[in-house]
């Protein structure tokens, strides 16, 4: 099914989407873009590259509360939290996003040690993807066709959204877009014009340029458990690497996180909050020892989990290619050079 | 008439390479080619053959000072250092932290340096807003005269026209954006603290959580470990994703601690750090 609406009214898709549940969209702040849980229609804003944060925040916020209590009584009189299940959008995620949610489904609940809180997050959210411009360049930080991902790729998501001039194309993708595109009031039925627009830029969205370097996933993985005790590699990319969070945190996916007991005036909440592999502490052991003390260690980490250790472990590599890292870097470290130079050593 | 970027890269690679070659330094701390020329790195060159890969362009706008502390006491270090950076290493040789002797300074006056995010000029709404380092001991350009000199105190007039409540509004609002990717003390090249005390957990200082208070315990608690100490490079402005103007509190700082003690921090190595030193004349505005 194929339906359209005009591009100024999608907050009158947004407002129906609401009504149905909550909806996590693109939002205009100070530093840029984010997925929000939207209160007003008209905060749904579509006219952005990509955001700050990645989507994972809607299925990992970067702190989720999972017992309160109050310190000195007994544990028996500690409530779990519970997480609400209305059903809800996120909206607007770019092809490579969407792709990160699949790599994110292993840890969370492809293992068979099912996380409780992604797993009912990710059932009861249905995705609205959204093509990015196959007709303007991308952003010089952006990889994701090394990665084997498109700029339109309709794949994960339950509806596909693209741009027709001032038009919004929306394509069911799955049976629960079908049903959601059925109930929307206010869609108008594409025209065999719209269809071939919508077949041609998935299929341009294919041959769209981003970086590119050759990284087959098992000759990659290879190629960095060779290359891990060549320290003055490590030590070369990370000369400048000031070891901050900031790639971690903006990563779609990047899941590590630390469970942390917080309490204040007596009242205590037990709560997982996001960690980083790039921070000093993150290996910081109760003895006192840190088998990672310095930054080349930590960043030789990173690299190494999302392109060798991952492909080991489930058979594909951890990077969608997003750029997001890149473009928050202080500094300008690029995963993609890093990647590049390792294929060239 | 300032020196050009491409007359600047050349005299950082020929200088870096003179020290390189007569084993002066074991390493330069410059910039080098990043994914695209509006992004350099930081970049150290060890031996010199990497000194050809050092570029200098307006978006170098790291503080290389940042990094001497990474290195051994008594490495002897060569540091690309522009005017605030230049505070940097000054501040640093005050504390301590680095001796004069092992550091050689490659000053560079600059004007139009740009921040490689957004496009735009860095000037003294984000930084000291000098032109030419306080101490170098080679000058890879001209000296920068006859530009206006600014105040870079001017930015803080609508802060400073702000009340009590509404500075402390101010702050909660722009703290709560704050992710704690702690990118603001890493680009810092005062913060050397080892461990941080936000990191600590006995005693626990602050919350991991990026919340509130805990926000707000991290960034007042570092504000104040800098008082007198921050040489107003701007890097922790621009290293913070989501744009929170750290500057403005640092500035803020700043001006104090010049107004009560009459110095400003990192223009001279033989001036000790305002809350490190007493003198019998140190203002006692703050007890009054």
């Amino acid at each position: 099914m194929l339906k359209k609406t005009a591009i100024q009214k999608i907050s009158d898709l947004a407002a129906q989407l609401m009504q149905k549940g909550t909806l996590i969209a693109p939002v205009r702040e100070d530093a840029g873009f984010n997925f929000r849980e939207v209160s007003d229609a008209n905060q749904v804003d579509l006219n952005f590259y990509n955001t700050l944060m990645s989507p994972k925040l809607a299925f990992f916020p970067q702190m989720e509360d999972f017992v309160r209590y109050q310190t000195g009584k007994s544990v028996l009189e500690a409530v779990p939290v519970e997480i609400s299940l209305k059903p809800a959008f996120l909206f607007g995620v770019r092809p490579c996003d969407v792709k990160s949610f699949e790599i994110m489904d292993i840890h969370f609940s492809g293992t068979g040690a099912v996380d409780p809180y992604w797993q009912k997050r990710r059932e009861a959210t249905a995705i609205f993807g959204y093509a990015f411009d196959v007709n303007t360049p991308a952003d010089g930080a952006d990889f994701y066709s090394t990665l084997g991902i498109g700029a339109a790729d309709p794949e994960g998501s339950d509806v596909f959204m693209m741009k027709k001039s001032d038009d919004l194309l929306l394509k069911a993708v799955t049976d629960r877009g079908e049903k959601l595109l059925a109930e929307m009031s206010g869609l108008t039925d594409a025209t065999p014009d719209d269809l071939k627009y919508f077949d041609e830029t998935v299929a341009a969205g294919r041959s769209f340029k981003t970086r590119f370097t050759c990284v087959e996933a098992k000759s990659v993985a290879k190629k960095f458990e060779d290359l891990f005790h060549k320290t003055p590699f490590w030590e070369r990319i990370s000369d400048g690497c000031l070891s901050c969070g900031v790639c971690t945190f903006v990563c779609p996916t990047c899941y590590c996180f630390d469970i942390c007991d917080e309490t204040l005036f007596g009242q205590g909440t037990r709560r997982r909050v996001w960690d980083a592999c790039m921070f000093t502490d993150f290996t910081l052991e109760a003895s006192g020892h840190n088998p990672r003390t310095k930054v080349y260690q930590r960043l030789r980490q990173k690299v190494c989990h999302k392109y060798s250790y991952h492909v080991r472990k489930y058979g594909v590599i951890s990077c969608v290619g997003c750029g997001r890292c890149t473009r928050n870097c202080p500094v300008n470290i690029d995963i993609f050079s890093i990647v590049d130079q390792a294929m060239k050593e | 008439m300032a020196t050009s970027f491409k007359q600047i890269e050349e005299n950082l690679k020929n200088e870096a390479r003179k020290l390189l070659e007569d084993q002066k330094v074991s390493l330069v701390l410059a910039y080098g080619r990043g994914y695209d020329e509006n992004h350099p790195v930081p970049f150290v060159a060890k031996i010199a053959a990497d000194v050809e890969n050092i570029v200098f362009n307006e978006y170098c706008t790291a503080n290389m000072a940042r990094y001497l502390v990474r290195y051994p006491r008594g490495t002897k270090m060569a540091v690309a250092v522009k005017p605030a950076d230049s505070r940097a290493v000054v501040q640093l040789i005050q504390e301590d932290k680095v001796k004069r002797e092992d550091v050689i300074l490659l000053g560079i006056p600059v004007i139009g340096m740009k921040n490689s995010k957004t496009g735009e000029v860095i000037d003294s709404k984000t930084t000291c807003g000098l032109y030419n380092p306080v101490l170098y001991d080679v000058l890879l350009g001209e000296e920068i005269h006859g530009q206006p000199v600014v105040s870079p105190y001017d930015v803080l007039a609508q802060y400073e026209a702000m009340d009590k409540d509404a500075r402390f509004a101010f702050w909660q609002k722009e703290f709560d954006k704050c992710i704690r990717c702690y990118a603001c003390r890493k680009a810092c090249p005062m913060c050397y603290c080892d461990p941080c005390f936000i990191d600590q957990n006995k005693p626990k200082w602050g919350e991991k959580s990026p919340q509130s208070h805990g926000n707000l315990m991290y960034h007042l608690t570092r504000f104040h470990h800098l008082a007198g100490r921050c040489i107003d490079c701007g890097e922790c402005s621009r290293a913070c994703p989501v744009d929170i103007p750290l500057y403005l509190f640092h500035k803020k700082v700043a001006r104090e601690c010049e107004e009560m003690f009459g110095q400003a921090a990192g223009k001279s190595i033989q001036d000790k750090p305002v809350l490190v030193n007493f003198r019998v004349d140190d203002s006692d505005k703050i007890l009054e």
